[in-house]
């Protein structure tokens, strides 16, 4: 028990010093996570849309690879994106390999499905009566995905929250792809992994505060705004 | 009528569902300023005829042409999570009004259908009827080429419908906006209506005035549909068909019949009559004839089709 106090009194005075070690390592969990977040929301809500509304053979495969997706070994990914980003590899010559902006590549490619099947399952449950009509009115396809992606934005938010979190907390992906350089590509999550490895409890249990501090705050933000949002139409519909 | 007055022309139109012809062979004209009630019974293939016009879907067989830019009001009043205002300004947004012309519009509409007070209100605390006001409003003010409006007054209660009614009558009437009306009923289609389209079994199955087509149905299955469903085979086999109001209870009456089934409607008692080649049906004041009384009636009026005319077949 005293050593887990002793662990958490270490964390506030690190916190407290703000010690620029620990600020670098917050700006490149920030930076990995901001950056994939964007891409996989970029490139997933148009996926999710494709196949959350779309009427073409091949829907139902796509969708349930967009929610296998969601279970793809962080490792594995970490592993494949390494294996074409390595000098020699397909993709070496834009040398990504133990960068922050490989790290965001492989984040992506983790977020990607997670944006892409929840946003799917939740433009699905949008009225299709208001999408036609909206096509009755001459609505061209992206103000028929636009009104969808307005009309589902309690979902949408939903894996805007997954994707982040994803990213917040991801390691085995992170440590193949990046490296895990301190100063350099080590984020949140898998700088504890050092300190725990180094015995260093204290600074591993005040980068987990930090880190868990910082999933609470991010996916309270976007709660409140999602649960408003759920709140405000729950409201006027009574 | 000249060309250039037709502002969407229907060819031949046919699409299939699961297999099966639900339209089949439709020629359909839209002259501008013109109000066309589509009547039909469930089924008739209406909404799939209103699709098609609109651009929803491609018909399997035929073209549609349009001269101008068709709106159409699908039959579910679906709204946005949003204002009623808002939804409004959504429909002139997809239609592509720019920006600062939506409000002022949105607005207009909403008031032309008697819905003004209510464009702060969520949609979701709409009632059904105010709900459709929106949902009309929303198309009306995109002031299309032409407006197809799909069962505007379905689900409405009594009142509500009635008001509407009147309300889009009043609107379309008076400023001869081109329409194609999915109508219910003949009282709809008279407020509404310069000319009534009649469709059964996915054909078109009458055409005309809406006193051409209601007095003097062209075939049995319209005659049928539009309310003349007594029916008498006469000698030679000419069938006459007749409506409530062309049959009379009288003691002197040149026909005897049965009563074999009663039903009280608010303006009295429906009574079914089997009779000599045919049975008919009136309307008389209760208490009336009990089922297995005999009585005597007159006829007057109704149509009559050639021996040749079946009640089968919508065209």
């Amino acid at each position: 028990m005293q050593f887990i106090l002793d662990g958490l009194r270490g964390a506030f005075d690190l916190l407290v010093a703000g010690d620029p070690r620990i600020l670098g390592v917050l700006g490149v969990t920030l930076t990995v996570a901001l950056w994939s977040t964007l891409f996989a929301l970029v490139a997933g809500l148009p996926i999710g849309l494709w196949l959350g509304l779309g009427r073409f053979a091949g829907r139902r495969l796509g969708l349930a690879t967009a929610n296998a997706g969601l279970g793809l070994p962080p490792v594995v990914v970490g592993l494949v994106v390494s294996l074409f980003l390595f000098r020699g590899a397909p993709l070496g010559f834009l040398s990504l390999i133990y960068t922050v902006e490989g790290m965001i590549v492989a984040q992506t490619v983790l977020s990607l499905p997670i944006v892409a099947a929840l946003t799917a399952a939740a433009v699905q449950g949008v009225e299709p009566a208001l999408l036609r009509q909206a096509r009755a009115l001459g609505a061209s396809r992206v103000r028929v995905a636009a009104l969808a992606l307005r009309e589902a934005r309690v979902g949408v938010l939903a894996a805007t929250i997954g994707a982040l979190g994803s990213a917040l907390s991801e390691v085995g992906a992170l440590v193949l792809v990046g490296g895990n350089i301190e100063g350099q590509t080590q984020t949140l999550a898998t700088a504890v992994l050092v300190r725990v490895s180094a015995g260093e409890y204290a600074q591993a249990i005040a980068l987990g505060a930090l880190l868990l501090a910082l999933v609470f705050l991010i996916a309270a933000a976007l709660t409140v705004a999602q649960q408003g949002e759920a709140k405000w139409q729950a409201t006027r519909a009574s | 009528m000249a060309g250039d007055a037709r502002v969407l022309t229907a060819h031949g139109l046919g699409a299939d569902r699961g297999g099966r012809a639900v339209l089949d062979a439709v020629d359909l004209e839209l002259r501008r300023g013109e109000v066309v009630a589509l009547l039909g019974p469930n089924g008739a293939g209406k909404s799939t005829l209103v699709g098609l016009l609109a651009g929803l879907e491609a018909p399997d067989r035929g073209s549609v042409e349009r001269s101008g830019r068709v709106a159409a009001v699908l039959q579910a009043p679906a709204l946005a999570r949003r204002t009623a205002l808002a939804n409004v300004e959504a429909g002139l947004a997809w239609w592509g009004v720019p920006r600062r012309e939506r409000r002022r519009r949105a607005l207009r509409a909403l008031e032309t259908v008697g819905a003004g007070e209510l464009a702060g209100r969520h949609a979701r605390a709409l009632s059904g009827g105010e709900a459709r006001r929106v949902h009309l409003a929303r198309s009306l003010a995109v002031e299309p080429d032409a407006l197809l409006l799909d069962e505007p007054f379905a689900g409405l209660d009594v009142g509500s419908r009635a008001d509407l009614l009147y309300d889009a009558a009043s609107v379309l009437r008076t400023e001869r906006r081109t329409t194609l009306v999915v109508v219910h009923d003949r009282a709809e289609a008279w407020a509404l209506a310069d000319r009534v389209v009649v469709m059964l079994e996915g054909r078109l199955a009458a055409e005309g005035s809406p006193q051409e087509v209601f007095e003097r149905p062209p075939t049995p299955a319209v005659a049928a549909f539009v309310g003349f469903v007594g029916r008498l085979r006469e000698p030679g086999g000419v069938l006459w068909m007749l409506r409530p109001a062309d049959v009379q209870l009288t003691t002197d009456g040149p026909i005897e019949g049965r009563v074999v089934r009663q039903v009280p409607l608010e303006e009295g008692l429906r009574l079914e009559l089997d009779v000599p080649h045919g049975r008919l049906v009136t309307i008389v004041g209760v208490p009336g004839p009990a089922i297995g009384e005999l009585v005597r009636v007159r006829v007057e009026g109704g149509v009559r089709f050639d021996s040749a005319a079946t009640l089968e077949g919508g065209a």
